[in-house]
């Protein structure tokens, strides 16, 4: 039986699925519809309009609405518009059904390292030397001058401690392949500089969403661009302010000797796990190259497997390492989880170590290398009979404000010194300001494009500095 | 594009003094640049030469054309952008066998399945040269390096049968063992309307095997020429290209007889069609507002 036009269903718009697109216009062959005037309050887009005195039910629009709801059959107008829920994806087939074993913590073991002499190595060589300490087999890299020789040594130690180090196609792959081996709930690295670390940024994002463990050794060199292989400080807003896109954050070191290298890149591994969650390590070129004495720690590690592994057996089935939350709300709540992470590690992974700074009223703020020129400066100027000290942040992210707010009442200046235009001191200020102290006048001695700030620069700096600051009060 | 002898081989070298190390093929791969573009007699001006990261990336600085020691991996993103934007220039890619097949691998299949109409040519050297000899896409399985301590485990890429099986209308191997053939294959390169390549073996003398150096090079070189080969068959082609690194077959492996448009014609073709003599940039509106 044929349907007549008097007897086929005009259309009716369900205005809070309607996204506006206007397709249904143009199918209209009666010009019954038009775009609308009005914002829907509930959606916050413009929905049609109808005008149905012409319309003869020909059903066009309701075929051209993209929208499942947005035109529909008069005739249906009886199902409760209410009764149309999104369903949630995760919950579509329920809850997965296995029989595996809830999977368990296999813990580290710390073993005795037998006793020996100190060594004198390189900088990425003690990096390797601690990463291999914390138990890392796996190290996936890419070549770039001046971290090179961290993954190299790699090469040559991991084949016979039953590891593996993969050069990768480029960082781009690197950082994809430590997404991978993370997710099996291994303790894998890069070493990597500048240009390289910018490639790996996208993975290092999905690796933050995923809560993915890894640590990246970035020895930063001049910028940007191809810039050159000189010593640089300019990748602290990288790592403490762009770890590629989203809400992402990361623990970053700034280690300032080889022997700082070693410890922290075993570290970096303990809390990379501890926070799932990757880690990043800044040395700027001369780290990299410089030897320097080296002691072991009295400890080794052979690492466990964390529960979550997704470690490809029976006993780890239900696990699942995803970034994607398709859902609006499921999403806000890893954000609001990590931003908990991000919170505990505010809270108690700050490090700094302080010299000097019980009485100083000029505090010097550097870290890496140029530390060691700030640290040099804080001896002459205490020799000329300035006051002054040396506050050192180890982690830059999270900023070590606790322990600068305890020595600021006597500080009647900040002179940060740093091989960038003014990273470090973003991070200080950022930090000063969100802690909401009283702080001193802040300056700088900067150098850039590959060269470090010299003793001597910092102590001129300061000597231009001494006469405003005599009369001084703080507030 | 006239061919006139206006320009002779010096006016393409600038007063850059390359800082290859005595002995790197790479020399002998610029000296016959200057020849090929003498000979086709474009003036330097009007040729942009792009390249990625690494020793043999330096190149187009030795030229005077206009060049661009560009980013790891991106010559040829980078070569395309110039090309579409200014069609006239004649744009050459270069760089190393790292540079081109491994960080940049991604990009060669499509630039090829585009047509762009550029000249890509690769120094392959089997290694890492500018970063201190790592394992590069072509290295040998086996070979050791400083990241491969104990032997690579890896199979390297075959350059040629890659951009054969991509489709490239050109492919050609040339060396250093044949300095006129080079320049002769440069070229031909050159002049052929469409995504044309040329893999040259330019031994690195310092991080390279003995195997790859000049004299190893000339104990498995052979003619394409001479072996009778017919460049148009493209199957002939990709048999031969298998050989690669246990023989090194020097000319054209293949040369489309029947060159396809380039993307650039495509692109103008497509515009006369669309734009029908392009709207007065006051009424771009138009475009988005319906009448
Ligand atoms: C993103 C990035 N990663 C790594 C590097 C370091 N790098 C410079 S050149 C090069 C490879 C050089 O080898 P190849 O391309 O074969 O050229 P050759 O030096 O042998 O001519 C590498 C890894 C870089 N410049 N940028
Ligand atoms: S049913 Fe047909 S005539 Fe009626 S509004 Fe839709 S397209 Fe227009
Ligand atoms: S086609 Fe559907 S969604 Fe688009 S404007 Fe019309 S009713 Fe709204
Ligand atoms: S290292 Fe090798 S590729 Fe680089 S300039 Fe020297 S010989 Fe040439």
């Amino acid at each position: 039986m044929a349907i007549s036009a008097s007897t086929r269903p005009k259309p009716y718009l369900e205005a809070e699925y309607c996204k506006g697109c206007l397709r249904c216009i143009d199918a209209c062959p009666k010009d019954c519809i038009a775009q609308g005037t009005e914002i829907n309050p509930a959606t916050g887009v413009v929905p049609v309009v109808l005008d149905l005195a012409t319309c003869n039910g020909c059903g066009l629009c309701i075929q051209a609405c993209p929208e499942p709801y947005g035109l529909r059959p008069e005739n249906e107008r009886t199902v409760d518009a209410a009764g149309f829920e999104l369903e949630d994806p995760a919950a579509l087939f329920g809850p997965r059904d296995t029989t595996a074993p809830v999977p368990v913590d296999i813990p580290d073991r710390h073993l005795p390292l037998p006793a020996s002499e100190p060594l004198v190595l390189k900088g990425t060589y003690a990096s390797a030397l601690g990463a291999l300490l914390a138990g890392c087999r796996h190290v996936f890299g890419y070549p770039i001058t001046p971290s090179t020789e961290g993954a190299e040594l790699m090469a040559k130690v991991l084949p016979k401690l039953d590891g593996a180090f993969v050069q990768a196609v480029s960082e781009v792959a690197a950082v994809n392949m430590m997404y991978g081996c993370g997710g099996a709930g291994l303790p894998c690295m890069t070493f990597t500089s500048s240009p390289g670390f910018s490639l790996m940024l996208e993975g290092v994002s999905y690796m933050i969403g995923a809560e993915l463990p890894g640590v990246f050794v970035n020895i930063m060199r001049g910028g940007p661009g191809l810039g050159n292989i000189g010593p640089e400080q300019a990748d602290i807003k990288l790592a403490c302010r762009g770890l590629g896109h989203g809400n992402t954050q990361a623990i970053t070191f700034a280690p300032s000797t080889p022997q700082e290298m070693l410890d922290l890149t075993r570290l970096s591994f303990e809390l990379s796990f501890k926070y799932r969650n990757p880690v990043v390590l800044l040395g700027d070129g001369y780290l990299g190259q410089m030897t320097g004495v080296v002691r072991l720690p009295s400890t080794f590690t052979k690492p466990g497997l964390p529960a979550w592994a997704v470690w490809g057996d029976r006993d780890h089935r239900r696990n699942l390492v995803s970034s994607i939350h398709l859902s609006e709300p499921d999403l806000e709540q890893h954000n609001l989880h990590l931003l908990g992470k991000y919170g505990a590690m505010i809270r108690d992974e700050q490090r700094s170590d302080l010299y000097r700074c019980d009485d100083a009223e000029i505090l010097l703020v550097a870290c890496n290398t140029p530390a060691r020129m700030a640290k040099g400066a804080v001896e002459d100027l205490r020799r000329k009979g300035i006051k002054a000290g040396l506050f050192r942040p180890i982690t830059l992210w999270p900023f070590p404000i606790d322990a600068l707010k305890a020595v600021l009442p006597g500080v009647s200046r900040i002179v940060v010194v740093e091989a960038s235009p003014g990273q470090l001191e973003d991070e200080l200020r950022l930090a000063l300001d969100r802690a909401d102290v009283a702080r001193p006048p802040i300056d700088h001695v900067q150098r850039y494009g590959g060269i470090l700030p010299q003793q001597f620069e910092i102590v001129d700096k300061v000597l231009s500095l001494c006469p405003v600051q005599s009369g001084e009060v703080m507030a | 594009m006239s061919a006139t002898c206006e320009f002779q081989a010096k006016d393409y070298r600038s007063d850059l003094k390359p800082i290859w190390c005595p002995g790197c093929g790479d020399f002998s791969v610029v000296a016959s640049i200057y020849r090929a573009l003498a000979a086709i007699g474009r003036p330097p001006h009007e040729i942009a030469f792009v390249s990625g990261i690494g020793c043999s990336s330096r190149i187009p600085g030795y030229t005077t054309a206009y060049g661009f020691n560009s980013v790891h991996g991106r010559a040829l993103p980078i070569a395309q952008g110039i090309k579409l934007s200014s069609p006239e220039l004649l744009v050459l890619a270069a760089g190393g066998d790292g540079d081109g097949f491994s960080i940049g691998g991604g990009h060669i299949a499509h630039a090829i399945r585009r047509n762009m109409d550029l000249t890509y040519i690769v120094m392959d050297n089997q290694i890492y040269g500018l970063t201190k000899g790592q394992l590069s896409p072509t290295s040998q399985k086996g070979r050791i390096t400083c990241t491969s301590h104990y032997g690579s485990l890896e199979a390297p890429v075959n350059p040629l049968l890659y951009v054969l099986a991509y489709g490239a209308g050109f492919v050609a191997q040339a060396s250093p063992t044949d300095i006129a053939g080079m320049a002769a294959i440069i070229e031909e390169a050159i002049r052929y309307p469409g995504f044309a390549f040329v893999n040259i073996q330019s031994p690195c003398v310092t991080y390279g095997e003995e195997a790859q150096q000049i004299k190893g090079l000339k104990a498995i070189s052979e003619s394409l020429a001479a072996l009778g080969h017919d460049s148009a068959d493209r199957l002939a082609a990709m048999d031969l290209a298998q050989h690669y690194g246990s023989k090194l077959h020097l000319g054209v492996f293949y040369r489309d007889p029947d060159p396809a448009p380039t993307y650039g014609d495509l692109v103008r073709d497509r515009q006369a069609l669309l734009s029908q003599g392009a709207l007065p940039k006051e009424r771009i509106l138009d475009l988005f507002i319906k009448s």
